[in-house]
């Protein structure tokens, strides 16, 4: 049983932030904050949290933080670390809070340079699977059958989502991993595992998106954990690009149909789809077990 | 609330404000509200136990806070805990994910834990009651405890040379260890409570008189008359019933049994009487013979297994016939062979079974002995509970009943009932299995430890009642839902109604409900 102190440790996130009612973005920050503690900088990107952030002069963050232009996220964030090394601060985290749009599309050639040179600095991708803050266009993280404000019906997202947890690992970074907001104590230990580590640490977290993936705000938590049980969203990590370890093996595989049911914008899906997703899925989930073993 | 705390915003960004500042809790059209519904334990318990809440408060460790929940409807703990049948646990939600959480043996724990830490009140000893209660069984001490703590003086009269009734005289030792009653009785005492046993209350002490002396009066003297058994043969030395036998067995007296020995009856009387045949002395053939069948038995289950694992011989669908006699002792007894439909039997034509008989025990129910009483020569107000009006019943029956029945009393002497009464939750929907969120239990994969109390009372899910898991608290995106006063509370100001809290409580203690407001 958690102790009331830490069923109601908010981390660096203040109440009264804009985000919409039972956002995955902003209880992703809630918990990584928790594990990260109070000497943390914020490099945000254009994403949902360049709203949440809040509204100056109100902030919604009990620590700095600097917007920056979309594709130079990682680049603002490897200056803001040097110049604090420079100042004498080697303590201070700097975190890069990037969406989906501004990791997997925009923000890559950054992200990617960034990581090539091992740039001591966390780079956070919560992934809402579309561009959700400019009313969910397709990004490169929006998985195969989803409708979009780009792909409405008839049309869906006909390609599979990018893997960018190996992209990343390709870098041979120290450390990456996935996780989400269902399982908080796997990403508490993950990100303070990450805390101790000096180089480039990635994060891949699925924060669901209520309004954007056309589901009722109080499934937030329940879509999270199907995906982690489903194995859609499996939960790892890897150490210096090739030690892969499973955080968290679900007891049972659960029907990805179950995920799939729960949002509007897979509602379109015939049949046949939805048996090739599951296709999919389990060849992913047989093909990470390798890398595991 | 964060806004009173020490704002804590980094130095570079001089001029920003805590975000505390906008009051997002208007966006909100749907409120969380805690609502407590009734828990399958809780409906199946005869006193209505807040089950899950004392459980909750055993779980924190907190046994004292667990005796002032559980005394609002059972001030005996430690005796029900022993003696129930435990409707409670077979009821269990949490039966159908593993295992049922052992409610009698927690119960047990905290009635054991009173007694180990029973202070008496302080302040000037009693003299005299203002009510008679008569019949010292379950029924007249739970009316006489909550007589008590409401302030009012109450005398019990008990035939029998020790207090108790049905529970010092009825129930077998090894059901229910003396020491346990022994202990309640004298803290009945410490109370303030009198006792004055060895006054039979209608006999040598006419209720009219007891009338005159006391303001009111609370019957509960039982079922103690056994139903005769009408066959032929059954007036004859060795034959006794059940409820005789373990009355003279529980008082030390030595019962002559000649076996082999013969219990007719299928009640937990009957079943107690043969178990407690078995133990005396150089009795090893003990048979029970029952007219119906064995799932027809009012007798608990449990019961009739452990008769049967000690050696107890089970006979169904055989009604005595003919008792015949030998040098004025039985020798033989007939039985009929029947045959149960719908409930009725149906003696089968077919040749009798004829069983050899030393001693012949009878527990065809028990009833009322109304002619104890003696004669009323006046109109009389009095209240009555118990296994007198409800005919034989439970443990659990007759508390409830003696409760009632303070109660009643209470409002006639115009006095308030104590504090922190039970209250009942009808009409409002049980929580049902498939309603709770099992995926976000914290203790689902706990197993169940009778060792530690409060280990097994952490497996409970709390069906319908905060059990403070903290969930709701670690899922609002909002930071909304906070440790109040000893429990979760939802800040208005910043909940945006999202009910990922209803939605991930585990135990369904919270609902969302239209509007702006907590409408509980």
């Amino acid at each position: 049983m958690i102790t009331p102190e830490e069923a109601q440790n908010g981390g660096l996130l203040y109440a009264g932030h804009p985000a919409c009612p039972g956002c995955g973005a902003a209880l992703s920050v809630r918990y990584l904050t928790r594990a990260l503690g109070e000497k943390t900088a914020f490099v945000i990107t254009a994403s949902c949290w360049s709203i949440i952030a809040g509204l100056p002069p109100l902030t919604s963050l009990k620590c700095p933080i600097l917007h920056c232009t979309f594709p130079s996220a990682a680049a603002v964030g490897s200056g803001v670390k040097r110049g604090l090394v420079r100042k004498g601060d080697r303590e201070t985290n700097v975190l890069v809070l990037s969406g989906d749009g501004g990791t997997f599309d925009i923000g890559l050639q950054a992200l990617s340079g960034a990581a090539q040179r091992n740039e001591d600095i966390i780079f956070v991708c919560y992934d809402n699977e579309a561009y959700m803050n400019t009313g969910g266009q397709t990004s490169s993280a929006t998985p195969y059958g989803t409708r979009t404000a780009t792909a409405p019906f008839p049309l869906y997202q006909d390609r599979p989502k990018k893997d960018m947890i190996r992209i990343m690992a390709a870098h041979g970074i120290p450390y990456a991993a996935t996780a989400t907001v269902a399982f908080v104590d796997d990403m508490h230990r993950k990100f303070a595992a990450a805390r101790e580590i000096r180089g480039f640490r990635f994060f891949h977290l699925l924060s669901p998106c209520p309004p954007g993936w056309g589901a009722e705000p109080d499934e937030t938590i329940h879509l999270s954990r199907l995906a982690v049980e489903s194995c859609l969203f499996p939960l790892y990590e890897v150490r210096d690009g090739e030690h892969y370890t499973l955080t968290y093996r679900p007891a049972q595989k659960k029907p990805l149909e179950e995920y799939l049911k729960l949002q509007r914008r897979f509602h379109s899906l015939e049949k046949e789809q939805l048996e090739a997703m599951q296709r999919q899925l389990d060849l992913n989930w047989q093909k990470l077990l390798q890398l595991i073993n | 609330m964060a806004g009173t705390s020490k704002p804590a915003v980094y130095k570079y960004s001089r001029g920003a404000q805590p975000g505390t500042a906008a009051r997002t809790g208007d966006w909100r059209f749907l409120t969380p509200n805690w609502i407590y519904r009734p828990s399958p334990c809780r409906i199946a318990c005869p006193l209505g136990s807040e089950i899950p809440a004392w459980l909750e408060a055993v779980k924190r460790e907190r046994f004292d806070e667990a005796w002032r929940i559980l005394r609002r409807s059972n001030p005996f703990p430690a005796i029900s805990g022993a003696v129930c049948f435990h409707p409670c646990t077979e009821n269990c939600n949490r039966g159908q994910l593993d295992e049922s959480i052992a409610i009698p043996e927690l119960e047990r724990a905290v009635g054991e834990w009173r007694q180990k830490h029973y202070r008496p009140p302080a302040g000037p000893p009693v003299t005299r009651g203002r009510v008679a209660v008569i019949g010292s069984g379950p029924a007249g001490l739970s009316c006489a405890y909550y007589l008590n703590r409401a302030g009012i003086g109450v005398t019990v009269f008990e035939r029998a040379p020790v207090c108790g009734g049905l529970l010092a005289l009825g129930i077998p030792q090894y059901r229910l260890p003396r020491a346990l009653l022994s202990r309640e009785l004298e803290m009945l005492k410490d109370d303030g409570i009198i006792f004055e046993t060895g006054v039979a209350a209608g006999g040598e002490l006419p209720l009219d008189r007891l009338n005159e002396e006391y303001d009111l009066l609370f019957l509960a003297v039982g079922a103690q008359k056994e139903r005769p058994l009408n066959i032929p043969g059954a007036e004859a030395a060795g034959v006794i019933s059940a409820y005789e036998f373990l009355r003279r067995v529980n008082l030390g007296e030595t019962v002559r049994l000649v076996e082999p020995v013969i219990v007719v009856g299928g009640g937990n009387a009957a079943v107690d009487a043969a178990r407690v045949a078995l133990l005396q002395e150089g009795i090893t053939r003990v048979s029970l013979v029952y007219r119906r069948t064995r799932k027809e038995m009012p007798a608990t289950a449990d019961e009739v297994d452990a008769a049967e694992k000690e050696g107890v011989q089970l006979y169904f669908n055989l009604s005595p016939q003919a008792l015949r006699l030998e040098e004025e002792r039985p020798a033989e007894i007939l039985f009929e062979q029947t045959e149960t439909a719908e409930g009725k039997i149906k003696v089968l034509p077919a040749p009798p079974r004829s069983f050899a008989c030393g001693t012949l025990i009878y527990a065809l129910g028990q009833q009322p002995d109304w002619e104890a009483l003696g004669r009323l020569s006046r109109e009389l107000t009095l209240f009555a509970g118990g296994d007198l009006v409800s005919g034989p019943s439970t443990v659990p029956a007759a508390i409830q009943a003696g409760r009632l029945a303070a109660a009643g009393i209470m409002e006639r002497l115009k006095r308030r009932p104590g504090t922190g009464e039970a209250q009942f939750l009808e009409g409002k929907p049980v929580v049902g299995f498939e309603e709770l969120n099992l995926a976000a239990l914290p203790s689902a994969h706990l197993t169940r430890r009778l060792s530690d109390p409060v280990a097994e009372a952490g497996r409970c899910i709390g069906c319908g009642t905060c059990s403070s898991c903290g969930l709701c608290a670690l899922y609002c995106p909002d930071l909304a839902v906070q440790w109040r006063r000893e429990r979760y509370d939802v800040n208005l100001d910043y909940c945006k109604g999202c009910g990922l809290c209803a939605r991930e409580c585990p135990a369904r203690a919270l609902v969302m409900k239209g509007g702006w407001e907590d409408a509980c």
